[in-house]
């Protein structure tokens, strides 16, 4: 009985509400911690993820297996209403204290979290696929994806050159794709 | 075969990082039709993916699934042909997810939810029964605890001690006795009966002692046991406990362990 993510998809689109709740189970515990990372509350992080799968419900329909898996279809939605919540936060509220400035100046490459990372693998624990690039080239990416800031955006709060900011997306994005094909 | 600047440019759309006029230049590019940035940007959407995994799983709060299946059934059967509501499946759902929780948060499962799902299943059927098991046994429990309250309540109802005798001069208990309704008899410090035998209660009156009920203790020596009104209605003079083989006896053949103070 192996069932995939992507058979599940097709039956939710047929209107099988078992199938729903079974990629639910399957899908929610990964874009949950993503999702609360961006978002830091969880309250928004819970909102955020029932309209996540509500959409899914309604757009099982699209999903095409031929252009990347169920999980990876799920996991840019995830990032992407997460990152349009904060936003729209950030929005109503002008003396909001902005998570995506928060999330910026406390992620990156910081000695703390590099620490933390540390810390993890000399206790033997996983330390996640993003924690095994180098610093600068993670450093960018999280200001990206978990931040939101557009390269423009990063390159003025890290006062590095454009080219700079863009050579080490592409890179540590390559190495990202070799770290988790090493260990999946 | 360089692909510039579109490799770079991919790169930065696949973390949404791209901006400005860049940014109009790739998505027109993408329009057009590229199978390299294509195939570019659903590796990196994999990678994502693949990191968003390594890190530990996290288990949402359960209202959000309830809330989704609740949504679902009041739109679905509107808007689609749906199958009939399957609830055990969906309460074994939940126990899943509940499950996997504290699974999720002692071991890192990165993958294989697949392999995973089917054993947390069978554990969360397991769990389910032992909880129901648990459930009657608490229920019973009550009931007795109920009962004995009510007894309390009334003022026909007496308390009568017991005292341990012979093999078990420790033991002690009480019986709370209702003339009519019967009563509760619960014993401490009585010790286990050996195999094949249990302890029986007898009530006696004016005649004969009359069999009470066969019951056993814990292993800390406690026994509670719920006792049926006497036939007739005969007034008890003396409570006691015999030792008897396990199914009982009609008229006590064992040594006396316990009887009721004078």
């Amino acid at each position: 009985m192996a069932t995939s993510g992507a058979d599940l998809l097709r039956r939710i689109a047929a209107g099988d509400r078992e199938a729903f709740a079974v990629f639910y189970d399957w899908y929610a515990p990964v874009v949950f911690p993503l999702i609360l990372r961006i978002v830091r509350e969880r309250a928004d992080a819970s909102d955020v993820l029932q309209e996540l799968f509500w959409e899914a419900w309604q757009s099982a329909g699209r999903y095409d297996p031929a252009r990347g898996s169920p999980e990876a279809w799920m996991v840019m939605r995830a990032r992407s209403r997460a990152i349009d919540r904060v936003r729209s936060t950030r929005r109503r509220s002008s003396t909001f204290v902005a998570p995506l400035d928060d999330a910026a100046a406390a992620v990156p490459g910081s000695e703390r979290a590099r620490d933390a990372a540390e810390l993890a693998e000399d206790r033997g624990m996983v330390r996640s696929a993003l924690e095994r690039l180098p610093g600068p080239q993670r450093e960018v990416i999280e200001l990206a994806y978990y931040a939101g800031l557009t390269q423009t955006e990063i390159a003025e709060r890290l006062k590095q050159p454009l080219g700079t900011v863009k050579t080490r997306i592409r890179l540590g994005l390559e190495r990202l794709r070799e770290v988790v094909q090493a260990s999946p | 075969m360089s692909h510039e600047p579109f490799d770079t440019l991919a790169a930065a759309w696949a973390v949404g990082a791209l901006d400005g006029e860049e940014r109009a230049v790739f998505e027109r590019h993408l329009a057009d039709g590229c199978d390299v940035c294509e195939a570019e940007l659903r590796s990196s959407a994999e990678a994502l993916a693949a990191a968003a995994r390594s890190v530990p799983p996290m288990i949402p709060p359960s209202q959000v699934k309830e809330a989704l299946l609740r949504r679902i059934t009041a739109t679905g059967s509107a808007r689609r042909e749906t199958l009939p509501p399957r609830r055990l499946v969906w309460a074994v759902g939940s126990l899943v997810a509940v499950l996997a929780g504290a699974g999720f948060t002692a071991t890192f499962v990165a993958t294989r939810y697949e392999a995973r799902l089917g054993q947390v299943a069978r554990e969360a059927a397991a769990l389910r029964a032992s909880v129901q098991r648990d459930e009657a046994a608490l229920r019973e429990q009550i009931a007795v605890y109920q009962g004995a309250v009510d007894l309390l309540r009334d003022p026909a109802t007496q308390i009568v001690l017991l005292r341990g005798l012979g093999p078990s001069p420790r033991a002690n208990g009480r019986v709370i006795w209702h003339p009519v309704a019967g009563g509760h008899l619960f014993v401490a410090n009585l010790p286990a009966p050996p195999p094949g035998k249990a302890y029986e209660l007898w009530t006696i009156g004016d005649a004969a002692p009359q069999p009470a009920g066969v019951f056993q203790v814990d292993g800390s020596g406690r026994g509670t046991y719920r006792i049926g009104p006497v036939a007739g209605g005969q007034p008890v003079k003396v409570f006691a406990v015999t030792l008897e083989p396990e199914g009982g006896v009609p008229a006590p053949t064992g040594p006396m362990v316990m009887a009721s103070v004078k």
